[in-house]
């Protein structure tokens, strides 16, 4: 049992997640899971070699996690309020609809 | 035994989440992913990272089942038994590597502190700014949501 190869999945399917998706809610997913397969490479690398450090360094890791999750998910609802809807495409769609309107 | 288990659950847990098209589902395959995330941390030993991934997961989950049902599209569609069954074979597949490959080299220990003193004595100041970090970026989003909510810019 190799917890590299597993991080290193959980990375890939993240960033294949981040690739394919256009929802706002599914791309926020894609965030969580590649900051889950990196926080899971280094709890494993720590406690396989016996130490407190790498636990410590963790619960920070978890705290910039938790920021960075709420700044999300503040983006996600005023954007997804403002425009109506969560697809990326329709937002920029939406977008440079109303850029081209200023413009005129 | 158990490792594989939760490895697999956790890669089948994650595909899932991604590509299953109902959005409450999907936030139920992501508790899924926290939860065999917090026991694979537990399994190995690590037993204050499970309790704070626990934690955190559990915090994270409710918002997003709040904002999932809040946000989604009620008319989105509904995903096929095939597409689930595709997506959890591909989760079965991708954790295979992990179970039967190999590529870790010998780890080295830097230090034996325990946990406590790693995070008060080693950590310390990183811990007090972490605090300053969080509030910050608490405040930034609640002036953010209160100006939307009065109608600033």
């Amino acid at each position: 049992m190799d917890f590299v190869i597993l991080s290193l999945a959980m990375l890939a399917i993240g960033i294949f997640g981040l690739l394919t998706n256009r929802q706002l809610l599914k791309v926020f997913i894609s965030i969580e899971l590649i900051a889950t397969g990196a926080t899971l490479n280094f709890v494993m690398l720590a406690s396989s070699s016996g130490q407190g450090l790498g636990q410590a360094l963790l619960v920070l890791a978890f705290s910039t996690d938790t920021a960075l999750s709420a700044v999300i998910l503040a983006l996600l609802v005023i954007v997804t309020k403002r425009y109506g809807t969560s697809n990326i495409n329709e937002i920029l769609k939406m977008y440079g609809e109303k850029d081209s309107e200023a413009e005129a | 035994m158990i490792l594989e288990v939760l490895s697999i659950g956790l890669l089948v847990s994650a595909c899932l989440a991604l590509f299953v098209d109902e959005p409450t589902y999907s936030v139920a395959a992501l508790s899924g992913t926290f939860l065999f995330t917090a026991l694979l941390y537990s399994v190995n030993g690590a037993v204050y990272a499970a309790i704070f991934q626990f934690a955190v997961g559990v915090g994270t989950l409710a918002i997003l089942f709040l904002s999932g049902e809040m946000l989604s599209n009620k008319t989105a569609k509904k995903t096929s038994p095939a597409k689930i069954a595709t997506l959890i074979g591909a989760g079965v597949i991708l954790s295979l590597p992990a179970i039967f490959l190999s590529v870790s080299g010998s780890t080295v220990t830097y230090s034996d502190a325990s946990f406590g003193d790693a995070l008060w004595n080693l950590n310390g100041l990183d811990v007090v700014l972490q605090a300053l970090v969080i509030l910050t970026v608490a405040l930034g989003i609640a002036i953010i949501l209160h100006e939307r909510k009065s109608g600033g810019r």
